[in-house]
């Protein structure tokens, strides 16, 4: 017989509480997101002695108030869950804060097992822990536990089995004469309303601190549930009135008075009075007042340096195998073939999941370092030092990391908004993050500003659209703030634990789990987005290209060249020289004679031109004329929705130029002559603002929860793209 | 002329009268009181309205039983109307004089609060009201207890001379010193948490980080902008930004 059990493990955030999940189920866990918030699901099993656990990880939380998105999700989860039980795991070095959570679930009517956990720093800092004395006291399992050296985990698995076995407890948790006759008293009236009585403590606790949820709650349960409203209102203006405190700081004073009475009992030698003495030693050298900042820069340049220009590396082995893969399958149709399929497998499919999987060494390298930044603790001390720059515009000091991140690449970065605590935060920071001019864009920029501007002002405007991205972002920010992301203000206290020496395998565990993430998401998203691109470039086909036409009609003539294939260009240039001769001796002067590439690029060019893409593009003209593009332009701009770089190719393409890209001085040449500095810049500002490309919005979508803020980041940066454009294009033809 | 003795206040059969009846009532009683008899223009003129608007509510009192009100003549109280009349009168006249003589307020705004209260205190209230009012006036601590109100709120500089200890009396005396928080501290100082202010999200969470009354917190140091501040407190540090700081309130530990 298969019994099935379910757990659920609460905790402080940073008590190890993940490291513990992942201790427990392994490779068989599910990461997902709650529906609608940025907070993540994660659910697993494990198997004991042929029983079957499901675990879920709640969020993080200090408290169980209404106050946060993860508060409330844990607590609708802890009261609706049916869990079988709660393993409260706690950070063994800061037990007196870490207890009062788990003396607010004790409230709860829950079956708990407590997991010490980081028990080895502990020990290494002198504390010892009566834990028989402690289980008595409590009355349910408590067990030491080292999750990320996976140690204890046996005895917290035996402990759950023992947790499940164990009858229903009368909770021992103790708050004092007057509160516990606070919440009897509001008991009796709620015992009057049709709620279930398992949680009627916990209920009277929260209408007695007016937690809104419940007082709503209540609202609806009629003449009962009003009358269990007005006895917490009663109790509440005697406790206040008898003690001189409100209600919630009496409440917390309570839970501290019982975690502090619990503590004098069990604990047989404290912590070293210097234990953080190291730490703190390393502290007043790197978060100095001079050292602080400029080290924090240093350290973010590493990062970056480590992740782009080390990552090239691998990135360059990805792409070229990709290239390979795609010259093999094009080996497996006759040469000059015209079928769909190699079309689709070799431009849609590969060139598509190969620009996905082209990043992978980028999220691997950026989230080893960020791993190491978290779990030795370093992060922490980084926000603290920028947050006062970043609270100002609307962000938060963790938002920094993940924006110097969109330096490189959107991805990475929006990923790495998983680091604030705070829905709104994260969700500030990931719609604007995408401003960060990004390393896509880079290839633009070097087609771009070469095209339009003249030597001396290249640097400049390089940096103006690198400044006007930050710029942006940081007003974009302000303005969600105080608009769509208002709210109350998220507290940004936040705790600074002592450096640590993180394990090699929760590194790695981390790196690899979000990289995991990213190529599944990312990548699904992307592969369905490249083939739809391919349709829309390919499709429709012009029945019989004008450069085919003219040839059957003998206006033009084809000037083949016979080389092997590894000849050199100056080879194949000499050789088709000398053709061009011969054929013009022969041919009437009216004939043109081209290659057969310029023949290729003819035919292509048109087929753009032709396709569902290049109608589109005319079609948007008139919208985009203002901004002073052109149909090419807009088309190109469609492409480029894609990924960045491909803006530069269809630009090549359409200016029948063939292949291009950002080196190519005729398309630099071209677009200088046909479109004006200030087109130019309005392009480039365009690109700059609007989304960089799909795998950013399909991320924004996975962290965020929902298609709202996918798509919200998509209409309004595109939106506001094309208002600065215009605003630009508009007032500078006025001024010039 | 108005008795003013409790049980002729708290009466419970009076027929409901909604405020600016009763106001009507009050006005013409006191016109009557002074010159034998009303006319519409002078109530008008008295309460300051258009002599139109008179008209109907004097129909209404008349349909009332409590004046006499023949068109375009003179308007004089039924000994109903007298009666109720008096009444409001008294609870107004009440009401100013605890205004005035108990709570110590000048008169103006005391004839004007009366105005409105006297509508709306119910007879309940207004018992409790005449009941504290004669308390203070009668029992033998009350009349000392009412002199030393006085002096406290009317003169404060007076609140020196005061021999009860009042704890206001330390703010007065020492009004530089503002209830100091963890915001003005710098690097290196250490207090004790006396006071956690704020409110919602912010508190709660002040509050989960072990931020309570009686706890010693140092400050180990500030961010370059002098913001955020770093703590330590009870075997662990924190960061929070200045405005939450200023939330927590201290004193120098001793």
């Amino acid at each position: 017989m298969s019994e099935r059990f379910r757990i659920a493990l609460a905790g402080n955030p940073n008590s190890g509480k993940t490291t513990t999940f992942n201790a427990l189920t392994g490779a068989r866990q599910h990461v997902g997101n709650y529906a609608g918030v940025t907070v993540e699901k994660r659910e697993g099993v494990y198997e004991r002695e042929g029983r079957e656990y499901d675990v879920v990880d709640l969020p993080g939380t200090y408290s169980l108030t209404s106050y946060s998105p993860e508060e409330r999700i844990a607590q609708n989860e802890l009261l609706n869950g049916k869990f079988d039980v709660v393993v409260v795991v706690v950070d063994s070095t800061a037990l007196k804060r870490s207890l009062v959570f788990m003396a607010q679930l004790m409230q709860l009517n829950i079956k708990i097992v407590l997991s010490l956990n980081m028990s080895d720093e502990a020990e290494k800092i002198g504390q010892r822990i009566n834990l028989q004395l402690f289980r008595d006291l409590l009355g349910f399992p408590v067990v030491e536990t080292a999750s990320h050296k996976r140690v204890g985990v046996d005895d917290l698995k035996a402990a759950i089995d023992q947790a499940v076995a164990a009858p229903v407890l009368n909770s021992r948790l103790v708050l004092g004469e007057r509160m516990d006759a606070a919440l009897d008293g509001i008991g009796e009236s709620l015992a009057k309303t049709a709620l279930p009585p398992v949680h009627r403590r916990w209920i009277a606790t929260k209408l007695l601190l007016q937690d809104p949820t419940f007082v709503e709650k209540l609202a609806s349960e009629g003449t009962e549930g009003r009358a269990a409203i007005e006895s917490a209102d009663r109790w509440r203006s005697k406790l206040e009135a008898e003690y001189g405190t409100d209600v919630a700081l009496f409440t917390m004073e309570r839970y501290y008075g019982f975690v502090d009475g619990l503590l004098r009992e069990v604990t047989i030698r404290h912590a070293r009075e210097d234990a953080r003495a190291l730490s703190d030693k390393v502290d007043s050298i790197l978060v100095n007042r001079l050292m602080g900042v400029p080290f924090f820069l240093g350290v973010m340049y590493i990062v970056f340096w480590l992740t782009f220009s080390v990552g090239e590396i691998p990135m360059g082995w990805i792409e070229g195998g990709f290239g390979l893969l795609g010259d093999w399958l094009n080996t497996l149709w006759p040469a000059g073939s015209d079928s769909a399929l190699r079309s689709l497998l070799v431009d849609g499919v590969i060139g598509g999941v190969g620009g996905v999987v082209v990043f992978v060494p980028n999220i691997v390298l950026l989230f080893l370092c960020l791993s190491l930044l978290e779990d030795t603790g370093y992060m922490a001390r980084g926000a603290f030092l920028v947050d006062r720059l970043m609270h100002r515009f609307g962000l938060h000091g963790r938002s920094f990391i993940p924006m110097m991140t969109g330096f490189g690449c959107s991805i990475p970065g929006i990923m790495a908004t998983r680091t604030l605590e705070n829905d709104r935060d994260r969700l500030t920071t990931m719609l604007v993050l995408p401003l960060m001019s990004c390393g896509a864009r880079l290839p633009i920029w070097m087609l771009l500003i070469p095209a339009f501007f003249a030597a001396k002002w290249r640097a400049p405007v390089l940096w103006l659209i690198y400044m006007t991205g930050i710029i942006l972002a940081l007003v974009l920010a302000r303005f969600l703030r105080s608009s769509i992301l208002k709210g109350d203000q998220t507290p940004f206290v936040m705790e600074l634990p002592p450096y640590r020496l993180p394990t090699a395998r929760a590194v790695v565990t981390k790196m690899a789990e979000r990289s995991w993430i990213y190529l599944r998401k990312a990548g699904t998203v992307i592969l369905a987005i490249s083939i739809i691109m391919w349709v829309l470039t390919s499709y429709p086909k012009p029945q019989e290209a004008t450069v085919d036409k003219a040839i059957a009609g003998g206006t033009v003539q084809l000037v083949k060249i016979d080389v092997p294939s590894d000849a050199t260009d100056a080879l194949k240039e000499k050789k088709f020289a000398a053709a061009m001769e011969l054929a013009r001796k022969s041919a009437s002067s009216s004939v043109e004679l081209i290659s057969v590439v310029e023949a290729e690029k003819r035919r292509s060019a048109e087929a753009l031109h032709y396709s569902f893409a290049g109608r589109l593009g005319r079609a948007i003209e008139p919208a985009i004329r203002p901004l002073g593009f052109d149909w090419k332009i807009g088309t190109a701009l469609l492409g480029s929705f894609a990924a960045k770089e491909v803006f530069v190719s269809q630009m090549g393409i359409i200016y029948s130029l063939g292949e291009a890209d950002e080196d190519s001085q005729d398309l630099r040449t071209l677009l200088g002559k046909t479109y004006s500095p200030l087109v130019g810049f309005s392009l480039m500002l365009f690109l700059l603002i609007a989304t960089p490309c799909m795998a950013t919005v399909a991320i924004t979508r996975r962290e965020s929860g929902s298609w709202k803020w996918a798509m919200l980041q998509m209409g309004g940066l595109t939106f506001v793209a094309y208002l600065i454009s215009l605003a630009f294009f508009q007032i500078g033809q006025l001024v010039t | 002329m108005a008795d003013s003795s409790p049980e002729s206040i708290v009466d419970q059969k009076e027929p409901e009268l909604t405020s600016a009846l009763e106001d009507y009532l009050e006005t013409i009683y006191e016109l009557v009181r002074d010159r034998k008899l009303a006319r519409i223009k002078d109530i008008a003129k008295a309460r300051g309205v258009k002599a139109g608007s008179v008209s109907p509510a004097m129909r209404r009192l008349s349909e009332l039983g409590l004046i006499n009100y023949v068109q375009r003549e003179y308007i004089d109280l039924t000994p109903d109307g007298e009666r109720h009349a008096r009444r409001v009168l008294a609870k107004h006249q009440m009401l100013t004089r605890f205004f005035v003589e108990i709570l110590g307020m000048p008169s103006d705004l005391a004839e004007r609060d009366a105005c409105s209260m006297e509508h709306s205190l119910s007879p309940v209230g207004m018992d409790h009201l005449v009941r504290f009012f004669e308390f203070l006036k009668c029992c033998p601590g009350g009349d000392k207890f009412l002199e030393r109100y006085h002096r406290c709120s009317l003169t404060a500089t007076e609140a020196a001379h005061c021999d009860m200890g009042c704890p206001a009396l330390a703010d007065q005396l020492a009004p530089e010193e503002e209830a100091m928080s963890l915001m003005n501290m710098k690097p290196g100082e250490s207090a004790r948490v006396t006071q956690i202010n704020g409110a919602g999200a912010i508190r709660q969470r002040l509050l989960d980080m072990g931020l309570l009354p009686d706890v010693l917190i140092e400050v180990q140091r500030v961010a370059p902008a002098g913001d955020p501040i770093w703590i330590k407190l009870q075997g662990f540090q924190l960061s929070l930004r200045k405005s939450e700081a200023a939330a927590v309130l201290v004193e120098a530990s001793k």
